[in-house]
């Protein structure tokens, strides 16, 4: 007898499995990065199956949120000529063909191993309902873990960087407003009182007209 | 009530929740609709016209007329589009600004799934909607839909920073990501709330809020009169309703996480009235008002000015708040927060 | 703990449906008369020029990409508030030095101009 759980499992594993081959077969690179898109919500409610709580839905904020939003920018704005990318299809093939039969060799002992199984890894207590994963990965990894943790941050730093110094163009013939400077303005930067010796009035001129522009 | 439980027998959890969903979602689609004619009828009143009044007692049944007429509009399909994304837009974007209600409590027993990391959840889910922005302008092939998503699709995500940012200043004084709790940790009178020792992240997720929304005056994403309505300029009769019926109920979200966060949620503001989900209706309005009253009193911003006030306006203070909480919380004074 | 997730699960669920419906039933009511001005793309009046999708400014890259990074502070600041309390000091200490690194970068992308829009 199958239990939800299990329902939901098949059903999500079906859905990932799908995704990530519509990933590869499509053929707009657009569709490819939404079947991509699908395919890390789905795996998220995986790892929500194993009671990962704070990893599944950071996978969503962080994947699904950012990362690929960064993913669709780039497909979106590529002219991806499909003709000339399967031009070399079948000459790169075999090499392929190779790097995925090591990697499926590489995921088989791995997982097939006795390091790995059921028996090896026993399912963790289920937890009551206000167990909080969160509160117990921040106790962990703000103590014990506090160097791989500063490890992160130098990283992102390098990963800040470089991605300022890769893509950081400047235009030159673009004008701009700065606002501090707008801001900063004062009067007489803009404004010059010059003093000059008065018209002298025209005779002819009606006293009436003078009235008129006062 | 057993008689209906045995009726349906082992699927009874699953209708029973169903039933608690459209309890929640019927009501807010009623207060979205509403809204839309509040909005109408605030702002008049604001520049010393009427509103809408033909319809009605006051205008009153305006939002259902709207509804019906755009029932019966043509769901226009661009040749040039691309049909699949095109339909699949705004459902990506209406999705999102519902299934985060999953987790908003509207009192200390009242919320459907009482989940630990219901912050963290929400803030997942809401970070999704810019997919319905992305899909629709990409899927349109037209260049004032593509130019607002982009925009819309850069502020939104400027804007998320900064909305998280504030919400860590909560989640410090709270000590939990559990919606119940945070406002648990606000009770014993309007003092004890949020949004006087976190003041600088209260104004910053209001404006936020009201950025990520793409409201006025940061909704240079729709600019009618420069791009005419941005991502959603192809859409027309119901594929154009759901874009609507997203933004508002997103504006309702962000109302009530506003209330929840920092005003004390469904807490009465002095010890001696009782607790109810009325006040956290109360305040909801109150922040919603909040949002009609900005989009009728200040011009659009530029871009560029939107821009720096993310980035370097907000982020620069909530960084520097956080800071100060945590510094604060190692002196002996941090038995205030409790 | 799963068992709360459930309701979720539906609700998304529910989300979709009501993004489903409302369409299926416009386009059951609602006229379809299509024609080739109608369903052109929109352009201010003129035929379209050229194919919408075209290039566009490098800054929202950039923008995308310092928003995956912040996003991920975000996701390391939140369990951090959470425990800040029962890890006291040493914590505060740490993520003090985790954003100090961090804030070095903010300072550089600031001074290159990376946040200027013109």
């Amino acid at each position: 007898m199958l239990n939800i759980q299990d329902i939901v499992f098949y059903i999500l594993a079906a859905i990932v499995l799908f995704a990530g081959l519509r990933v590869i077969t499509a053929r707009n690179p657009v569709h490819a990065a939404l079947y991509l898109v699908l395919a890390f919500f789905t795996a998220a409610g995986i790892w929500m199956l194993l009671e990962a709580e704070f990893l599944a839905i950071a996978l969503v904020l962080v994947y699904v949120g950012a990362v690929m939003v960064l993913f669709l920018f780039v497909v979106m704005m590529l002219d991806i000529n499909l003709d000339k990318l399967r031009e070399g299809f079948w000459d790169y093939a075999p090499l392929a063909g190779f790097v995925g039969i090591l990697m499926a060799a590489e995921m088989a002992m791995v997982l097939g191993s006795k390091h790995f199984g059921p028996e090896r890894v026993p399912a963790p207590p289920v937890h009551s309902a206000d167990y909080s994963n969160t509160a117990e990965l921040g106790r962990l990894l703000y103590t014990d873990y506090v160097y791989p943790f500063e490890l992160a941050a130098v990283v992102l730093l390098v990963a800040i960087v470089a991605a300022i110094a890769l893509t950081m163009r400047r235009r030159k013939d673009s004008k701009y407003i700065d606002p501090a400077q707008q801001v900063r303005v004062k009067r007489n930067d803009r404004l010059k009182i010059v003093s000059m010796p008065a018209e002298k009035e025209s005779v002819e001129t009606p006293a009436e007209s003078q009235g008129e522009q006062a | 009530m057993d008689a209906i439980q045995q009726m349906f027998g082992p699927f009874w959890p699953l209708v029973w929740s169903l039933a608690k969903i459209v309890a929640i979602v019927a009501p807010l689609m009623g207060a979205v609709a509403y809204l839309t004619l509040a909005e109408r009828k605030v702002i008049g009143y604001m520049q010393v016209r009427i509103g809408p009044n033909r319809v009605g007692y006051y205008g009153l049944l305006q939002p259902l007329a709207d509804g019906l007429k755009l029932l019966f509009k043509e769901i226009i399909m661009p040749t040039a589009a691309s049909k699949k994304l095109f339909l699949l837009g705004p459902i990506l974007a209406i999705a999102p600004a519902l299934a985060a209600w999953a987790v908003v409590p509207f009192s200390s027993s009242l919320v459907l799934a009482n989940v630990d990391a219901s912050l963290l959840y929400i803030m997942a889910v809401t970070s999704m909607g810019v997919y319905g922005v992305i899909v629709a302008g990409w899927a349109s092939n037209s260049k004032y839909a593509f130019l607002g998503s982009l925009r819309s699709a850069a502020q939104i995500v400027s804007y998320e920073i900064a909305m998280g940012f504030a919400l860590v200043g909560v989640l410090m004084s709270a000590n939990s990501l559990n919606l119940v709790k945070i406002v648990e940790a606000q009770s014993g009178g309007f003092w004890q709330w949020y949004f006087i020792p976190l003041l600088p992240l209260f104004i910053v997720y209001l404006i936020s809020g009201v950025a990520e929304t793409n409201r006025a005056p940061f909704d240079v994403a729709e600019g009618e009169s420069e791009i005419v309505a941005g991502f959603h300029v192809e859409y027309s009769g119901m594929a154009f309703a759901v874009f609507f019926l997203a933004e508002y109920a997103n504006m309702i979200l962000i109302s009530a996480l506003t209330s929840i966060m920092f005003l004390g949620g469904w807490l009465s503001p002095f010890p001696f009235l009782p607790d109810s989900a009325l006040w956290l209706f109360a305040k909801m309005a109150f922040v919603l008002f909040l949002f009609l009253w900005f989009r009728a009193t200040f011009p659009r911003y530029r871009y560029d000015q939107i821009m720096r006030l993310g980035w370097k306006v907000f982020i620069p203070v909530t960084l520097v708040w956080i800071i100060v909480i945590g510094a604060f919380m190692q002196t002996p004074l941090a038995y205030l927060f409790h | 703990m799963l068992e709360n997730y459930f309701p979720i699960l539906l609700f998304i669920l529910v989300g979709l449906a009501v993004g489903v419906a409302p369409m299926v039933l416009g386009k059951i009511v609602g006229p379809n008369r299509p024609d080739s001005e109608k369903n052109s793309p929109y352009e201010c009046g003129f035929e379209a020029f050229e194919d919408a999708r075209m290039k566009f400014d490098v800054r929202y890259y950039l923008v995308a990409i310092l928003f995956i990074l912040f996003d991920l502070e975000i996701a390391f600041l939140f369990p951090w508030a959470v425990v800040l309390k029962e890890i006291g000091l040493f914590g505060f200490i740490a993520m003090m030095v985790f954003l100090g690194i961090l804030v070095v970068g903010f300072i550089y992308e600031w001074m290159k101009g990376a946040l200027e829009w013109e």
